[in-house]
């Protein structure tokens, strides 16, 4: 049994290791296709370092600032993301990559305001749901004010259009309405009249219609529309149970599209097989397991919510990039936590296990 | 406000073990899934993945150089760059063809339309390109360059009908390049390689040990001089004479080395495409026609061999009509009686058909067949003819005679040139060959054709008598005195056949095959040579139309070869012990039998060391015995040793070096 004392330690053990599996094999993936176009083999691994120490000082920082400062600043935070969400609109402030405004570039910073999102609408829950504790069932209270604000965010979001990130920030804000006691009624309720609204955004998006087909049958058309998933696939076959070895791996050589952000488990499961997909899940679990323990041990019921909501945004999100390569989820586009590069991803990750490190140290001071 | 102090919710402890139980389901099911590709449908997968990365490249080595007897380039490959486009990649079509289309040469629109179809497409093959037009070429995605090697004939037109040419993707399609293709392509290695999604090779396995590829030279006995003197002799044959074309053939008669072949009208093997695929042909090995009188020769040559008729006798000549069964023979001018000699001299179709009544259907088509006729030589070089000789078991009573001054008969050039320089050496047939050596690019000899006896099939004295016989149609009141060259004796006789008509049978008015084949010095032979014209306009006999080409071929190339006039007979004179050709059943080719030393004058082997192989095969002659040629150059040892009594059985083995 895992003694309480050791958590901490569980948790920044899991953490980094994802981090440092994360910069191994964003080099191994990245290498020849970074040789062949800037003609340095380390351009995105050290990109990605970078990012990693950013993060890692952010990481200290939050775990150096009482987490009562996120109750404070709920609104505030919240705002100020709404604010950065609507920048991605304004020309000359927002740009495109890949298809999507996602971007905001403010002075030398280019960063993605869906990440922060997530966080604001994790601290702006944990407040309120603390703060409502008492009223909790009713609708009008314990239901509305919890859905209707991070629902405006959501929205925000959904108009990039990320819809990957929309998906995720919903199933956190269920989950934590969930977790809080809201009434599963009026909950359920509301997926149910979602339905339609879903449907409706489904049938707009062509490229969400083309998703679910190819979810539904990669085979199908296994050079076009199939393309990536099939070799995401082959990717994991050629694996097998202890992979062919790093660096070894052949489905990123242009194969594999987006190998080094959201595909980077197909790599994993070519170059170190079933025993590296395996080990990357346990961390995960650990890290789930972790980050629940703190949460309960919590002084307070915000410290609570605020914990779980953390845990689960990075668990999450884990699940669904996985069961998203391996083809249990249509394709999303979201990355994989502390593993994936991508500097804004990683930054956010490594803030939220500061803010679970403040609690657990808080939650031990007597 | 203060945070309220935590309060233990039981509603919260079961709500989240919900959630923990829905992420253990979910990670579980990812598990699982993981296990399912990488475990259960692993083969599968594999081998898909496998088929996609792996991409197995031929590396051919650099096509062989062709060069002729003295090493001068005939066919070289030079490396030239190939363009090609994986459409599926190329970003803007419009644009990469309107920047590429002055480079590669190409309509902008024809560009564009190759750059949107299938997967990978040649956009333009061989051509050049300098380092700047190279560079804005790979600047376009999807668009890449690679090196083929590109054949290219540095003397254009000049031997093409020999040498052949190759097609785009470097393979021979005539002459020596398909002939020899398996070994001027070289060696090729399979490289299996990493391929990534846009097809470039990324990895390659084992290259280091592979790579070494070697490319062949193929060395021919093809002179180049020779071979000019003989084309530009042809070609003005051909214009003089308004024909519709001609070959002309140039043999060392002694080893059967050709040194010279030409064709009209030829091609420049650059190219190839600008010309009919007629003139692709070498007309020489390809087409057979009937001899004519040229003929009489091997008929004499048969007659003297069996002791039919002698040289002093004299046949009736029927003053120029003589009548066999319904038909009439016709001499154009009418002789009376006249020698052996004379009749080859004058050519006199009733004097031959006279001999060949005497000499009967058997052995007439005994020597025929032994003289090559009907059979390939064995040339080395694709799509040589048979010829059509038919057994004698069908010839009627006029065919007999036709048969006897070439006519009924169809023979190919290199056949003709085969047959005399049995006469021309003494009696033996060789095999004629284009390709002297082999070797790899270090200069190291892989294979060598040497000299080949095929057969004995007259007597040096009988080979001697029809020589001399050869001589007098060049001189003075012979048919060939266009022939005659100051100082040396020529040995010729010319033909002139009338071409058959393949559409209403029997022969074509108007339309004649004039030839004139000899060899020079008569007494010493180096040039065996055969000139047919092919429909000439105006004259048409060979000793007109044919002999003057023979001549400026002959004399020419004896300038070029350092062989002056002497008159003298500088061969030592030959007694046979004993005919080698055996009167034995008839329509039976047999090898040559080879002369068994008399018991009462016991033969020894000559020395060879220090002789060329020329002179080795010439004292071999000279002695009767059968000599193997080992390599080339000059003899350094000899098996048995010399002094020794020639072998019954087996050749006398010389290696040369």
């Amino acid at each position: 049994m895992i003694r309480l004392k050791d958590l901490d330690r569980l948790l920044i053990i899991s953490t980094l290791m994802l981090v440092v599996v994360g910069v191994v094999m964003v080099y191994s993936t990245s290498y020849i296709v970074a040789m062949k176009r800037f003609g340095d083999e380390y351009f995105f691994v050290k990109k990605h370092l970078t990012y990693a120490f950013v993060g890692l000082g952010l990481f200290i920082a939050a775990v150096k600032v009482p987490y009562d400062f996120y109750r404070k600043m709920a609104y505030p935070i919240l705002i100020l993301s709404a604010i950065l969400l609507i920048f991605i609109f304004i020309p000359g402030l927002g740009f495109t990559a890949g298809g999507a405004r996602r971007w905001v570039r403010l002075g030398p910073i280019a960063f993605q305001p869906s990440e922060p999102a997530k966080l604001a609408v994790i601290f702006f829950l944990a407040y309120s749901l603390a703060a409502k504790q008492e009223r909790i069932k009713s609708f009008a209270v314990g239901f509305l004010p919890n859905i209707i604000i991070p629902g405006i965010m959501i929205l925000l979001i959904m108009s990039e259009p990320d819809l990957g990130t929309a998906i995720c920030v919903a199933s956190i804000v269920f989950i934590m309405n969930f977790s809080a006691g809201v009434r599963l009624r009026y909950l359920f309720g509301m997926l149910l009249a979602a339905v339609p609204f879903i449907w409706l955004v489904i049938m707009n998006f062509s490229y969400m219609m083309n998703r679910i087909l190819i979810f539904l049958d990669p085979w199908k058309d296994p050079s076009g529309r199939g393309f990536q998933m099939v070799q995401s696939f082959l990717a994991f076959g050629s694996g097998g149970i202890s992979g062919v070895g790093l660096g070894e791996g052949k489905q990123k050589l242009f194969f594999l599209p987006e190998a080094h952000t959201d595909f980077i488990l197909s790599v994993i499961g070519e170059e170190l097989g079933l025993i590296g997909v395996g080990v990357v899940i346990f961390f995960y679990v650990l890290f789930l397991y972790c980050g629940t323990k703190i949460a309960f041990r919590a002084k307070t019921l915000h410290g609570t919510y605020l914990a779980l909501g953390l845990t689960f945004m990075v668990v999450l999100q884990a699940a669904i990039n996985m069961a998203v390569v391996m083809g249990l989820l249509p394709p999303k586009g979201l990355p994989l936590p502390f593993v994936s590069y991508g500097g804004t991803s990683l930054v956010i990750n490594m803030i939220a296990v500061g803010i679970i490190l403040n609690i657990y140290i808080r939650g031990n001071e007597a | 406000m203060k945070p309220k102090k935590k309060k233990p919710e039981s509603s919260l402890k079961v709500r989240v073990t919900v959630v923990l139980g829905f992420f253990l389901v979910f990670f579980s099911a990812i598990f699982f899934r993981a296990f399912q590709l990488q475990v259960l449908d692993r083969d599968s997968l594999q081998h898909l993945a496998m088929k996609q990365h792996r991409k197995t490249i031929n590396i051919q080595s650099k096509r062989g150089d062709i060069y002729d007897r003295n090493l001068k380039e005939l066919a070289v490959s030079i490396e030239v760059d190939s363009v090609f486009a994986q459409s599926g990649k190329v970003e803007n079509p419009r644009e990469v063809s309107k920047a590429l289309a002055p480079v590669l040469g190409m309509n902008m629109f024809e560009l564009e339309k190759k750059l949107k179809t299938g997967t990978f497409v040649w956009l333009k093959r061989q051509v050049d390109l300098n380092e700047e037009q190279r560079k804005l070429v790979t600047s376009f995605e999807g668009v890449g360059i690679v090196k083929e090697s590109r054949r290219f004939y540095p003397n254009r037109q000049l031997a093409s009908n020999i040498i052949g040419f190759t097609g785009l993707d470097s393979n021979g399609l005539e002459g020596v390049e398909r002939h020899y293709d398996n070994i001027l392509k070289g060696s090729s290695v399979k490289i299996v390689g990493d391929k990534d999604a846009m097809g470039r090779m990324l990895l390659f396995e084992d290259l280091d040990k592979k790579v070494p590829v070697q490319s062949m030279v193929v060395e021919l006995t093809i002179d180049k001089n020779i071979q000019y003197i003989t084309e530009k002799a042809l070609k003005k044959a051909v214009e003089d004479a308004n024909a519709k074309g001609g070959t002309a053939i140039v043999m060392d008669p002694v080893t059967g080395e050709i040194l010279a072949m030409a064709s009209q009208p030829t091609f420049d093997p650059n190219d190839v495409k600008k010309f009919d695929a007629s003139q692709w042909k070498n007309k020489s090995i390809t087409d057979a026609f009937e001899p004519g009188s040229i003929f009489k020769l091997f008929l004499i040559s048969a007659a003297l061999e069996e002791g039919i008729v002698k040289i002093k006798d004299s046949i009736f000549c029927e003053n120029g009509n003589y009548r066999v069964s319904d038909r009439v023979f016709h001499d154009h001018i009418g002789y009376g009686w006249l020698t052996v000699p004379l009749i080859m001299k004058y050519s006199s179709n009733i004097g031959s058909a006279k001999i060949g009544e005497k000499l009967g259907k058997a052995q007439l088509y005994r020597y025929v067949k032994a003289f090559g006729f009907g059979t390939k030589t064995g040339v080395d070089l694709p799509g040589e003819a048979t010829g059509s000789f038919m057994h004698y078991s069908k010839w009627s009573n006029v065919t007999l005679h036709t048969v006897s001054f070439g006519q009924g008969v169809s023979a190919t050039g290199v056949q003709l040139v085969t047959a005399m320089s049995a006469i021309a050496n003494g009696g033996f047939i060789v095999k004629p060959y284009v390709v002297k050596s082999i070797k790899d690019s270090s200069g190291k000899v892989i294979s060598e054709s040497n000299p080949t006896i095929v057969r004995r099939i007259i007597s040096e004295d009988t080979a001697r008598k029809v020589t001399d016989m050869l001589i007098e149609v060049t001189k003075q009141g012979g048919t060939g005195t266009k022939a005659a060259i100051e100082g040396f004796d020529v040995a010729g006789k010319t033909g002139t056949a009338q071409k058959p008509d393949f559409k209403h049978g029997g022969y074509a008015s108007g339309a004649y095959m004039a030839s004139f084949m000899g060899y020079v010095p008569a007494k010493n032979p180096r040039l065996a040579i055969l000139v047919s014209i092919d429909e000439p306009r105006g004259e048409y006999y060979g000793g007109l139309v044919s002999a003057p080409a023979f001549k400026e071929i002959a004399q020419e190339s004896l300038s070029y070869l350092g062989v002056f006039p002497e008159k003298q007979d500088g061969m030592p004179k030959v007694q046979y012990i004993k005919n080698t050709i055996q009167p034995e059943p008839v329509n039976e080719l047999e090898e040559a039998e080879v002369a068994s030393p008399d018991p009462l004058r016991p033969m020894a082997i000559p020395d060879f060391t220090g002789k060329t192989v020329r002179a080795v095969l010439r004292m071999a002659r000279e002695r009767s015995f059968e000599v193997a040629v080992v390599g080339s150059g000059r003899a350094v040892s000899q098996k048995p040793a010399p002094g020794s009594s020639i072998p019954e059985k087996g050749p006398v083995v010389v290696t040369f070096q």
